[in-house]
């Protein structure tokens, strides 16, 4: 019984992203070459994990558990009692019910468009600079490294440049002001309508790079005779990005997208370094608002439960952002 | 206009489009470099004016975060010593102990899923969630259990962090450079009287260890990069991204010459370390998931 069930895993489409070579994870070649694997081999495999296992253990199962206890009482670390005994202050679900309130809703929602907007921009931006760079251009290599540049930049580092940049009187309001007629005087820092708007900037100006190159990469992997018979058939430039390169950089395109939203979506550094996720909450993502319910007003409890909650929620995003992953590499 | 024009028009297009790209990407850059030279006069000036080139070059910034040497004061102002070298070498340690760590766990689980599908179809994946994660989710939990073990504010502390956050990472990257390694070798070793440890160590670990070197720079770059572990979990040993953020100045409440010098020095490890991952950028920044 147990065998067979580990048969079955073994022949099943392993859910890895990545080629398989010479098929031999495939159905047919893995019941042929590969004989079910030893008793042995098992323990052996087994083995290869447990570390892994139980660094994870260590470092996210046992502080979950804490998490619930805590999230469950009103402790605080002020409260002057030793967290274990926390259960002296306990709530039930109070935490959680307020966690749901309309507050939390418009941080989650701030949190979402800030991702989308971001990754949005991101992936135009990458989009026509590829598109601009990609055929014989000239002095590519050293263009491609300047463009990498922000990439290479420590997000800590880039939040305090843009502190710097944004500024009320700082240069970009100034080069602003020199393009357009009158006084630019924006609040990037200060105005709550401004704020998101400087989060996303940072954000973009960090990773569209990243775009650039994924996009660069795929389109020069367009096999060329595509491109000549599609020209020979008398296809416009566009017409052959719509029916040669878009089609066969779909996967490439879905996999960064969703990566990149991955990333975006725990946004900490840029609102933190830029306005404290202030003024007010106006640029507050659901790292920042975290941040300040524990080490501002040292709601430790509170924490635990948004915690929580934002760990079930990514795991369910995570379970839907995972399919269309695989299948994009199924067809790459 | 013959259509030899035209195409000429159009590379010119292009090349002014992407040189505007250019200037904005790297206006941002320009900026901190240019302020990191600047004297104080010119990046706190008094008066309100705009430098946009330094016009006394200086090291002084340099000098003064690295607490290498006396600067004589600026405006006969003595600041207080500003020293960012502790807090780089913490970044280091931290750094490269959580990328051993991170390595040496990840590399085994990838070999261990990639040729004898432990942990199941769904173990990938179940790795993979914890990149989800925002660490701050699951940081005041581990407070509690830091400051239980008497590693809050500690380096080894931070870096058994780093090594679990980054831990998916290695993973992931790790599984697509074992995939490509042909089974038969592993398969021809084990005939040849290989133990399983002795194939894995001999014969796939050899091969694999370009995919190896640059998981090890990747990870590095991604500790060093850190930010939000490093404030939650230190106080007195911050790291140089936290200490960056945190240097102001008790006469003029703003140090942006030596948090800028600083900001340089941060720069140089991930721009030196990209010269040896470049072939390999793509498919690092996307878990290996695209690989070209």
């Amino acid at each position: 019984m147990n065998r067979d069930h580990a048969q079955k895993e073994d022949c099943s489409e392993r859910p890895t992203i990545g080629s398989e070579p010479n098929g031999t994870h495939g159905l047919t070649a893995g019941s042929v070459n590969q004989a079910i694997p030893s008793k042995a081999d098992q323990i052996f495999g087994r083995r290869l994990i447990t570390p892994g296992i139980l660094l994870m253990t260590l470092l996210i199962a046992f502080p979950t558990v804490v998490a619930l206890y805590i999230s469950l009482t009103a402790w605080s670390p002020t409260s002057g009692l030793s967290w274990y005994d926390a259960h002296e202050s306990w709530i039930w679900f109070d935490n959680y019910a307020e966690a749901f309130s309309g507050r939390s809703l418009s941080i989650l929602l701030r949190t979402a468009i800030i991702t989308v907007v971001s990754v949005g921009l991101e992936f135009a931006l990458g989009f026509v600079l590829a598109l601009l760079f990609v055929e014989g251009f000239p002095g590519h290599r050293v263009v491609t490294v300047l463009i990498l540049l922000p990439m290479m930049v420590v997000p800590a580092v880039a939040g305090f440049v843009f502190f710097l940049l944004l500024e009320s009187s700082g240069p970009i309001n100034i080069i602003l002001g020199g393009l357009v007629p009158g006084d630019v005087q924006i609040g990037w820092l200060t105005d709550p309508h401004w704020t998101p708007v400087s989060v996303i900037l940072v954000d973009v100006w960090q990773w569209t790079p990243l775009m650039f190159l994924i996009l660069v990469a795929g389109m020069l992997a367009v096999p060329d005779d595509q491109q000549n018979a599609a020209r020979i058939l008398g296809a416009s430039w566009f017409q052959r990005l719509r029916t040669v390169t878009l089609p066969l950089l779909k996967p490439i395109i879905i996999i960064a997208l969703i990566i990149r939203a991955m990333e975006a979506f725990k946004i900490f550094d840029a609102s933190w370094l830029l306005t404290q996720g202030g003024p007010g909450e106006s640029s507050s993502t659901i790292s920042v608002a975290l941040y300040r319910e524990a080490f501002i007003n040292a709601r430790w409890s509170y924490t635990a439960a948004v915690g929580i909650l934002v760990m079930i929620l990514v795991s369910i995003i995570a379970f839907q952002a995972v399919k269309p992953i695989e299948r994009a590499q199924r067809e790459a | 206009m013959s259509s030899r024009n035209v195409s000429r028009l159009i590379v010119c297009a292009r090349v002014l489009a992407v040189a505007l790209f250019l200037v904005i990407l790297l206006f941002p850059i320009f900026w901190t470099t240019t302020m990191a030279f600047k004297p104080a006069e010119e990046w706190a000036p008094t008066d309100g004016t705009t430098y946009w080139l330094p016009e006394d070059w200086t090291l002084s910034n340099f000098i003064r975060v690295l607490n290498i040497g006396d600067t004589g004061g600026f405006g006969g102002i003595i600041e207080a010593p500003l020293d960012a070298t502790p807090s780089i070498i913490r970044s280091l340690i931290a750094g490269i102990g959580g990328t051993l760590l991170a390595l040496v766990c990840g590399t085994l689980t990838a070999y261990g899923i990639s040729r004898h599908r432990a942990g199941g179809r769904h173990h990938p994946f179940s790795i993979l969630q914890m990149r989800m994660f925002p660490p701050i989710a699951v940081i005041v939990p581990i407070l509690f259990l830091w400051t239980y073990l008497q590693l809050f504010d500690t380096v080894h502390g931070l870096a058994l962090v780093y090594g679990a956050v980054t831990f998916p990472f290695v993973v992931w990257l790790m599984l697509s450079f074992f995939d490509e390694i042909p089974r038969e070798i592993g398969e021809a070793a084990r005939v040849d009287g290989c133990s399983r440890m002795g194939v894995f160590v001999k014969a796939i670990l050899p091969l694999a260890r370009n995919g190896l070197a640059t998981t090890a720079l990747f990870v590095f770059i991604l500790n060093w990069s850190d930010f939000i572990i490093a404030l939650s979990l230190t106080d007195a040993n911050k790291t140089a991204p936290v200490f960056l953020n945190e240097i102001t100045s008790a006469s003029t409440g703003r140090e942006f010459g030596p948090q800028a010098a600083l900001g340089l020095i941060l720069m140089l490890p991930p721009l030196v370390l990209a010269v040896f991952i470049q072939k390999h950028l793509v498919r690092g920044m996307t878990f290996g998931a695209i690989k070209r």
